[in-house]
């Protein structure tokens, strides 16, 4: 019995060919595609595309760049902030200095006309 | 496929590999049955088996470094053919077999197979799962063993096993009544 359903299922299922239209089309579609050559493989490639390689090594180049530029701007902005509080802080020391010297001059020529008041009298 | 003639399709593949396109054109026409018949079983119409055949062969331009010999283009031909159907009809909710009725070349002009039993056929590939479906086809259109299926779709060989069990047990249960009729005899 159980041969006799395998039988049947042989004869049922004998491959069938496409159309000679297809064949023919599929003929011409494969062999007028260029045949892809056996791709010797570089060692460290992995097989992986040399397209691939090429764009994720100038996207780590890219990245690199980027974030070399960016620090130095970084570095330039801090160098930059750094002297102008210098500069504002020598403006404010040399505003002191002028503030404490006006203090003395006057401080100074009050104590010399008390002096000459108290030998004039 | 005698011996003489799969040394000759070897030379056709050593050719094929070094850019010769008749030689290429030679192992399409040989594989070509094989692919398109289990497409179109697989997938149930003739547009998508011919689709399917067609990305197959372009697959297998673009993998001729990897094969090894015609026997081996064969068993990949098989693998990725039968893969393909069953990811394209797990994509799909449900697979529209009831076309198959429009497909009359299902089954071959040439085939001298009973109507009734193609109907029982077709009725039993549709209830299959797609799986189940390749494991069949492999099985009775290919003429491939348990354990040859099981390389293919790199499935248990267990599980290869109870699809056909199960696969058998349908069909017995579908012809039950059928008169015995010897199909082999019909062509005489």
């Amino acid at each position: 019995m159980s041969h006799d359903i395998e039988s049947r299922l042989h004869s049922a299922l004998r491959p069938v060919a496409p159309s000679d239209e297809f064949s023919q089309r599929l003929l011409r579609r494969i062999v007028l595609r260029p045949v892809v050559q056996p791709e010797v493989r570089r060692i460290g490639a992995g097989g992986r595309h040399p397209l691939a390689w090429w764009l994720t090594a100038s996207l780590a180049a890219t990245l690199i760049l980027a974030v070399g530029v960016h620090q130095h701007l970084q570095q330039q902005r801090l160098q930059q902030s750094g002297l102008e509080a210098r500069r504002e802080v020598m403006e404010a020391l040399r505003m002191t200095s002028q503030k404490l010297n006006l203090a003395y001059e006057a401080v100074k020529s009050q104590s010399t006309s008390l002096t000459d008041e108290q030998s004039g009298a | 496929m005698n011996d003489g003639a799969a040394d000759s399709l070897d030379e056709h593949l050593d050719r094929a590999r070094s850019g010769e396109r008749a030689a290429l054109a030679i192992l399409v026409q040989a594989h070509q049955r094989c692919v398109y018949s289990l497409a179109l079983r697989m997938l149930g119409t003739r547009d998508l088996a011919e689709d399917l055949t067609q990305e197959v062969f372009m697959q297998m331009n673009g993998n001729l470094s990897a094969i090894e010999s015609n026997r081996h283009l064969g068993f990949w031909l098989r693998r990725v053919t039968s893969n393909r159907a069953i990811d394209q009809l797990r994509r799909r909710a449900r697979v529209q077999m009831t076309s198959l009725d429009q497909e009359p070349e299902l089954f071959g002009v040439e085939a001298d197979t009973d109507p009734l039993l193609q109907r029982h056929v077709q009725a039993l590939l549709a209830e299959l799962s797609p799986p189940a479906r390749a494991v069949l086809l492999l099985r009775y259109q290919e003429d491939l063993d348990p354990v040859e299926i099981a390389r293919t779709l790199d499935m248990p060989l267990n599980t290869v096993k109870s699809h056909l069990k199960r696969s058998l047990q349908s069909m017995r249960e579908k012809t039950i009544g059928m008169p015995p009729v010897r199909w082999e005899d019909s062509s005489t």
